[in-house]
């Protein structure tokens, strides 16, 4: 029984690398610089925003290093925008590997979601090692905290994406709204602001989101007690435990309704 | 173990957002080894039971009870990435199917006869080489079941021998359901027909019968 369900989560691990192998060819060819573009891209977007902070706002808001809350703001919004992103066509561009019947949605899913996941942490270290020389970032002050709070707001991200890639194919509403929906949920995400500025009744409000949950997090582990955060771990794992779980739920009804064109 | 069929159903919803039924209770059954051919006019149902035997579309209603292992549709290119080279396809396939890569690597290399050419791109085959690729991968793995549907007139002339031989001779044990209508093929090998018209399916063990029907339809 055991032994049963480690093989059978050996096969699950070896169908996802082969999935994320081929989605790099996918997604960047075979020629050139190939899979280093997983590592360019979010860079290529993150770098020019961190040096316009940098230039436009003092070195220090808020008591603490403002290029601190601009890498740690950004990466994870646009981790969250990436995996939702391409989860839209997951369903449609999955359909020729469903003829291979070990692979389900969900390891591609998964397979994107990883691709995402390491290129979105590779731009992160690059771009903290480049404004720790220049002074402008410091080392997390507890690091396993910051980790937590990553991670989360990685989950966060894949919920999202489960239940957009569940159901973009059979909602034009969802297709459509999702591009101008991950833009503005920017600005209410935690990116721009601490739980600890808001006023009571509206912080109250603002922490049911696990995306500020998790940005409390990355930034009690980036800054320590310098700043007052709100993130409650437990919290935060059981609303994305529940939405994931609506996820499968929808990504089951959406295998369900699979159409070969 | 065999595969059962039982009572399969399948409704699409139309552009009007009416739902058509394209199968309709559709029963069978297939031994080991047994092969069987699908018969029917364009519309008839064919492809659509082809994918859900294929397992990339789910029933509406009814079950496919898979007792053996069931190929891909045989020839089927669609997961094979033109951007890919010959041998990043013969590796996916090799992962997936926890096959050696180099076991498939010579079974492809021998059956296809690509040369150099699998490690170039397959948007640079010809629309005969990429046929070869595909054709070579499906059986590079080993099923008890092969599904399939009008491949077998891709190719040259010496090409399609050696499909032939590599089908109907060295897999002359396995189960088969073809889409076909090279008689003389279906007649040699399939001892039972399934005649679909307009989503409704009848099996009948006399295949001559059977194609007398269907050209009568």
């Amino acid at each position: 029984m055991f032994g049963a369900a480690l093989k059978q989560l050996d096969t699950q691990r070896r169908i996802i690398g082969a999935v994320m192998i081929r989605e790099i060819y996918l997604r960047f060819g075979r020629e050139g610089i190939g899979f280093l573009w997983l590592f360019a891209e979010p860079l290529m977007f993150g770098i020019p925003v961190f040096f316009m902070w940098s230039i436009v706002r003092p070195k220090y808001e808020h008591g603490v290093l403002m290029m601190g809350m601009v890498i740690t703001g950004y990466l994870p919004i646009l981790l969250f925008r990436h995996v939702g992103g391409v989860m839209l066509v997951l369903v449609r561009s999955s359909v020729d590997l469903l003829y291979h019947r070990q692979i389900t949605l969900f390891d591609v899913f998964v397979a994107r979601g990883l691709l995402e996941f390491i290129s979105n942490i590779m731009a992160l270290v690059i771009a903290f090692l480049l404004f720790y020389i220049l002074g402008d970032v410091s080392f997390p002050v507890d690091f396993a905290m910051f980790l937590i709070g990553y991670l989360f707001m990685f989950w966060w991200a894949m919920a999202i994406g489960l239940l957009v890639g569940a159901t973009a194919e059979r909602s034009v509403l969802v297709e459509k709204t999702w591009p101008v929906y991950s833009y503005t949920y920017m600005f209410f995400s935690g990116f721009f602001f601490l739980a600890d500025w808001l006023p009571p009744k509206l912080r109250e409000v603002a922490l049911w989101q696990p995306s500020l949950q998790a940005y409390e997090m990355i930034r009690a582990g980036m800054f320590g007690k310098t700043l007052k955060t709100y993130g409650s771990p437990s919290y935060t794992a059981l609303v994305l435990a529940v939405m994931t779980f609506v996820g499968l739920l929808a990504l089951r009804e959406a295998r369900r309704h699979v159409e070969v064109e | 173990m065999a595969i059962r069929v039982n009572g399969l159903c399948k409704d699409y919803v139309t552009e009007s957002g009416q739902l058509r039924r394209v199968l309709d209770n559709v029963t069978f059954e297939l031994q080991r080894g047994e092969k069987i051919v699908l018969l029917g006019n364009n519309g008839a149902g064919k492809s659509t039971l082809i994918r859900l035997l294929g397992g990339v579309e789910v029933p509406t209603r009814g079950s496919i009870e898979l007792g053996m292992t069931m190929s891909w549709p045989v020839g089927f290119g669609g997961a094979v990435l033109p951007m890919l080279t010959g041998n990043d396809n013969i590796r996916f396939i090799a992962r997936i199917y926890q096959k050696h890569i180099a076991e498939v690597k010579d079974f492809v290399e021998d059956f296809a006869q690509l040369g150099k050419y699998l490690s170039e791109p397959v948007k640079t085959y010809s629309s005969g080489m990429k046929a070869r690729l595909n054709f070579a991968l499906s059986l590079a793995v080993d099923f008890d079941c092969y599904l399939i549907d009008e491949v077998l007139a891709v190719g040259d002339q010496r090409f399609q021998r050696r499909s032939h031989e590599e089908l109907f001779e060295k897999r002359a044990s396995r189960a088969m359901i073809l889409a076909s209508h090279i008689t003389e093929i279906v007649t040699a090998y399939c001892t039972r027909a399934l005649l679909l018209h307009r989503g409704r399916g009848k099996v009948f063990d006399d295949v001559g019968l059977a194609f007398d029907i269907y050209r009568s339809i």
